[in-house]
């Protein structure tokens, strides 16, 4: 559970910033985005790991807990992911609502702040809720790096007991029912946050 | 780069494994994926609900305690699988259920209206869904379908796992030989970075290549 928050976490805070860059940024600044964007979206999870776990565990005078490896790879991988959902949802947003804020006197930042984003978050709300099913599951692949979490746990029962079938059914029980009420969660959030009359382009013609 | 030069042959060797995977269970993965859509939409009280089982299980866990229980599970209820057919089949099924959740919206998105036309008609119902539901919700469903795909591109380096020596597989064994970790899982990620670029134009062709305006 702590790998799943800390690498959504690490996701919504690295996401949100680098959606903007690719939306709003310059033109270097999207060129380095974009490349951040194919590394991380391009590389299977399982490489990204070993990358980060043996890879810079392996350069001299730096040790890196499995954890925290996982953390970094799942986590920055989750960042180009969200950054795609925030980026999404800021293209949902009609752009003549940024014109509009201007003209009110709003500088850059604050209409991005106070109207854009709560609109980009709230229409993003679905993609995330997706995003944390994937990483949920793609925590399973902790194990490759000797991180003990649910699945690990269940292996060492399974070679324990040698009742490997039953234990894996259990361990997909758990996971089963973690996406689901995580999806959930997440659909009464999306419910909670809803604001009548809300809505990207669909209604430019009401004006 | 005489590193490099070095070790592209046994890559390769693996990216072979990892190409054969991907070709056997893209294809068998995306005919699960049109039969559990249409059993869904269509199944009727006993097929939909076995439907939506099958993909609350496979979609609901880790592809990785999907290949634990086929490889090291069944065997113990006497049905033994060779590494490969172990991960073709867990990736097979997977993908097959992603799959059918973007064909079963693009189901969804052709008006109900064209049923029963074709009903109408006097076409019968496998009939109607052969020829009249069944190339537009391919099309429709293309972009989502491409994307499982790409993601299954990435998801068959699980595949050592069962101890197949595929392109990840292959990466470990020369990283644990040379030590040089870093490098090896860098240009492992690369190759994999290109397998589904290409992919993913050739993708983008078939798509293009399919359109019909006003579809």
């Amino acid at each position: 559970m702590t790998l799943i928050s800390a690498c959504l976490g690490l996701g919504i805070l690295g996401g949100i910033p680098l959606a903007f860059v690719h939306v709003y940024g310059a033109r270097w600044g999207k060129l380095v985005a974009g490349i951040y964007d194919r590394v991380f979206r391009g590389f299977p999870a399982l490489v990204l790991l070993f990358l980060f776990y043996f890879g810079l565990g392996s350069i001299k005078g730096f040790s890196i807990s499995p954890f925290i490896a996982v953390v970094l790879a799942l986590g920055l991988r989750s960042v180009a992911y969200q950054a795609q959902i925030y980026r999404g949802g800021l293209l949902a947003v009609g752009e003549d609502q940024m014109d509009a804020a201007r003209s009110l006197g709003m500088t850059k930042l604050q209409a991005i702040w106070f109207v854009i984003l709560p609109q980009a978050l709230y229409f993003s709300l679905p993609g995330i809720a997706n995003e944390y099913s994937i990483v949920l599951k793609d925590t399973a692949l902790a194990f490759a790096v000797g991180v003990v979490e649910l699945f690990t746990r269940g292996k060492f029962i399974a070679v324990h007991t040698r009742a490997t079938l039953s234990i894996y059914l259990t361990v997909a029980a758990i996971y089963l029912f973690l996406t689901y009420i995580g999806i959930f969660g997440f659909w009464v959030v999306e419910r909670l946050a809803y604001i009548p009359g809300l809505g990207g382009r669909a209604k430019e013609g009401e004006r | 780069m005489s590193f490099l030069i070095e070790i592209i042959p046994r890559l390769l060797q693996g990216m072979y494994i990892t190409l054969q995977l991907i070709v056997f269970s893209m294809p068998i993965g995306l005919v699960i994926g049109v039969a559990v859509a249409l059993g869904r939409v269509y199944g009727g009280v006993v097929l939909s609900p076995l439907a939506w089982g099958y993909q609350l299980l496979f979609r609901g866990t880790p592809l990785l305690l999907q290949l634990f229980v086929i490889y090291y599970g069944l065997p113990h209820c006497g049905l033994i699988l060779s590494p490969f057919a172990s991960a073709i089949t867990a990736f097979s099924l997977c993908s097959g259920a992603y799959h059918s959740e973007y064909l079963r919206g693009a189901i969804l998105s052709i008006q109900g209206g064209q049923m029963e036309a074709a009903r109408a008609l006097g076409m019968g119902k496998i009939q109607a869904i052969r020829s009249i539901i069944l190339p537009q919700m391919l099309r429709r469903a293309l972009p989502g379908c491409s994307n499982e795909i790409v993601y299954l591109i990435k998801y068959s380096s699980l595949a050592y796992i069962v101890t197949l020596v595929d392109l990840t597989g292959q990466g470990r064994l020369i990283a644990y030989e040379t030590f040089r970790f870093f490098e090896v899982f860098l240009i492992v990620g690369l190759i994999y970075l290109g397998m589904v670029t290409i992919a993913d134009r050739f993708l983008h062709a078939v798509e293009k290549k399919v359109h019909i305006p006003g579809i």
